[in-house]
């Protein structure tokens, strides 16, 4: 009698409320088909430099597909939504990126969005897809993002036409605070040191060089042929031989004489694209498509626009109490390296294992094509995990938020 | 509306309509809530004013937990009995089985008449068996084993992350709470056992365990429950104590390699609705006249029938239930005051009448599809 009894409580225990284990698989996950990225060039003077973001867009689609399984490459009328995020763009993009998925080949019954969320526009991309397969809105998206800020950073201005009026709001005029001075109130709020900076700034360009040269970013970067022929295929951002010495000689960037913010330990000017297909598992396995990861969870949250480099020490932790884990639960973190400083404050504060931030290098050497990062940073640590380990992507966002996403490896 | 039937000091565990008489229902159950003590067969009919009225029934000496009319014999039923037997009754007779059937060495949870070749029956066993009978031997004609599940075997990629209670093998692992021939193949038997795994046989094979086909059905959480499609012969329901129903294909099972002489498997879940009971799931049935409708029984005294949406009558839709804010959800039964065991679907007159029974000591008789 006790045994059955014991038998039926078990039945009754295990059920007391607990979820599933986060990396068992679902039939509406919403998983990951491909991550795939541009070389990133650097502005001004890189490769991409006489193209704008629209070439860069159809070239890359043209290769993803390419590179897709003919499950999908030939029934691309099959996505339902693509989401391009954008910053420097007129209107994010939302004309001439429709029309280079139509120069691609994706039919016109395709829709087509474009979306502007500054630093987190390629994440927020993805998170747009993801909510909407979760929905059951659609099936099957495709979440890009595109910059050129060779042709876009200096032809605008960013902030764009300001009134009088919102420029007179104390609270309103501090959206409107350089991007280098929010990171020196980070620096000097918090006590972050030059030397600091620069040795994690030469930390990035290290372990960029490293596995540029290891070829660990070649099953992530897809060519890009120029319009002369050529082939651009590798990041132009990192440079050999970075010291934290050599990194020490570079004149502050904004402030002239008290500033620890220079151009060797903040991020680059860059050009690149990036993509991530998304699908509900159900359909994935359906369609016999391949499933590289699982997208879990997003979340972007508010800071004071004044210190807008802490976002990601607020965003991750919500993020990650969305899905019951904890930071020590994280094995790769893709924190995007807008500032050394910011970047740093973030690491500190969360008590993140500085040797699970970045372990390719980030936007400092890789460089920071604002639009494409969020996607860039997919494509990546979806490279860095090891099947069934769960990683985070997480940047500051200007104007005063921080976003943040989890992902499993499969 | 429903019609109902009081067993006085007994707990419904197993409940079936009878395939011959369009009023006839049989019912196991225990006293003590099946725990210790007699058990009682009843046959229950239904008369022409709605009331229903014991025909008869037989009074046992354990608990009985499941219960399967033979196909072949308009007034013979078999039970699963608590001490490791299963007993034949003929509903003409008195008080004494017609056939005993004792090799079990621990409770026997389920038994189920084959469809097809209607001279065999199956039943599981807490003993870690599953058996293959014919009425006329007194000994089984096969007994298969199911391949028992190493921690290391069961920790894969999906649960080795967590530490959770959820994902570790329960103490329950080697029960079989329910085993099944195929409605639509003779040969094939499916089984779910405490330790998550569902395993198919091809009674065809060599009676070997390296020839099994399983696989991980609820996370290492025990699948209380099983049940093969009446209309699509690859499709079957799990569910269990993570209270999640798991519509799964057959066909999409993919051997894991050859790390292991056994065939290790993962299935691909076509569809899953989450947390369909506030407490685990003891029961899922496919409607016998919709591809597309089930029936769920559970610990929290209710029962819901569902429409599967990854199916719209003719075609896979690769809907999901889970993302559906409805979830598919057609009717919800809440009649029941304690834990319901039992539903089967009738298979006579206007289709959707249902019967439950649990430890209430019930027996319901409901419309599952008028709303």
């Amino acid at each position: 009698m006790s045994q059955r009894l014991q038998n039926i409580g078990n039945h009754l225990s295990g059920s007391n409320g607990q979820s599933c284990p986060i990396t068992s698989k679902r039939p509406d996950d919403i998983v990951i088909v491909s991550a795939k990225r541009s070389a990133i060039a650097r502005g001004f003077k890189g490769s991409f430099k006489d193209v704008n973001s629209d070439y860069l867009l159809t070239q890359f689609l043209i290769q993803f597909f390419n590179d897709l399984p003919p499950e999908i490459r030939e029934h691309q009328d099959l996505i339902q939504e693509v989401t391009c995020g954008n910053v420097l763009n007129p209107g994010a993009g939302a004309t001439e990126h429709r029309g280079s998925c139509l120069a691609a080949g994706i039919p016109y019954s395709v829709p087509f969005m474009a979306l502007n969320r500054q630093c987190s526009s390629g994440l927020t991309a993805v998170n747009d897809i993801a909510n909407k397969i979760k929905t059951g809105q659609i099936d099957i998206g495709l979440a890009l993002g595109v910059e050129s800020m060779t042709k876009n950073y200096a032809a605008v201005n960013p902030l764009g036409r300001i009134s009088d009026e919102l420029k007179a709001n104390k609270e309103a005029r501090k959206c409107l605070i350089p991007m280098g001075i929010t990171n020196e109130n980070v620096a000097s709020n918090f006590s972050i040191t030059r030397q600091d900076q620069d040795k994690f700034a030469a930390n990035s360009y290290n372990k960029a060089e490293k596995a540029v040269k290891t070829g660990l970013f070649k099953d992530e970067i897809l060519p890009i042929q120029l319009p002369d022929g050529r082939i651009v295929d590798t990041d132009e951002g990192p440079r050999p031989n970075v010291t934290p010495e050599s990194l020490s000689k570079i004149k502050p960037a904004f402030i002239k004489d008290k500033g620890t913010t220079t151009a060797g330990n903040a991020s680059q000017v860059s050009d690149g694209v990036a993509g991530v297909l998304l699908a509900r598992r159900s359909v994935a396995e359906k369609l016999n498509l391949p499933i590289v990861g699982r997208y879990l969870a997003f979340q972007a949250v508010g800071v004071p626009p004044e210190i807008m480099g802490v976002g990601p020490a607020y965003a991750i932790p919500r993020v990650l109490q969305d899905v019951g884990l904890q930071v020590k639960d994280i094995d790769i973190f893709e924190i995007n390296e807008a500032f050394a400083a910011q970047a740093l404050y973030c690491i500190h504060k969360l008590g993140i294992d500085i040797n699970k931030v970045n372990p390719r290098g980030g936007a400092i050497a890789l460089g920071h094509p604002l639009g494409c990062t969020g996607a860039r940073q997919i494509a990546t640590i979806m490279r860095e995990l090891q099947p069934g380990q769960i990683g985070v992507t997480s940047m500051c966002i200007g104007t005063g938020m921080g976003a943040a996403a989890v992902f499993v490896k499969e | 509306m429903a019609l109902n039937f009081h067993m006085q000091g007994f707990s419904g565990y197993g409940v079936q309509y009878s395939p011959f008489f369009d009023n006839r229902l049989a019912v196991a159950s225990g006293s003590n809530f099946g725990l210790v003590g007699n058990g009682n067969l009843f046959i229950l009919d239904i008369d022409p004013q709605g009331r229903i009225h014991s025909m008869n029934s037989f009074m046992t000496q354990d608990c009985l937990y499941d219960v399967a009319w033979n196909e072949l014999h308009e007034n013979q039923v078999l039970v699963a009995q608590g001490d490791g037997s299963l007993r034949l009754f003929d509903t003409s007779l008195q008080k004494f089985p017609i056939a005993i059937f004792k090799e079990h060495s621990k409770e026997v949870l389920s038994c189920n008449w084959n469809l097809i070749n209607k001279q065999t029956f199956v039943s599981s066993s807490w003993d870690g068996t599953v058996k293959i009978w014919t009425p006329n031997r007194k000994e089984s004609l096969r007994t298969l084993q199911v391949q028992p599940v190493m921690q290391s075997q069961l920790v894969d990629n999906t649960i080795a992350k967590t530490n959770g209670s959820r994902g570790t093998i329960s103490a329950n692992k080697n029960c079989i709470y329910q085993a099944q021939f195929s409605p639509h193949d003779e040969n094939l038997v499916m089984c779910c056992s405490g330790n998550s795994y569902v395993t198919l046989f091809d009674l065809r094979q060599p009676n070997s365990n390296n020839k099994q086909q399983r696989f991980l059905a609820h996370n290492g959480s025990e699948t209380l429950t099983c049940d093969f499609n009446k209309y699509r012969p690859t499709v079957v329901a799990t569910s269990g104590v993570d209270s999640s129903i798991r519509i799964w294909d057959i066909r999409m099972l993919v051997n894991l390699g050859p790390q292991s002489q056994h065939i290790n498997s993962s299935a691909a879940c076509i569809n899953e609705i989450t947390r369909a009971h506030e407490l685990a799931v003891r029961k899922v049935a496919w409607s016998p006249h919709h591809p597309n409708v089930l029936l769920s029984a559970s610990y929290d005294m209710t029962c819901s029938v569902w429409q599967d949406l990854s199916y719209d009558g003719s075609r896979f839709t690769m809907k999901t239930n889970s993302i559906d804010s409805s979830k598919g959800f057609i009717k919800r039964f809440t009649g029941h005051s304690e834990f319901v065991f039992g539903a089967d679907w009738s298979l006579w007159g206007q289709p959707g009448f249902i019967a439950t029974t649990g430890w209430d000591g019930n027996v319901f008789l409901w419309n599952g599809l008028q709303r």
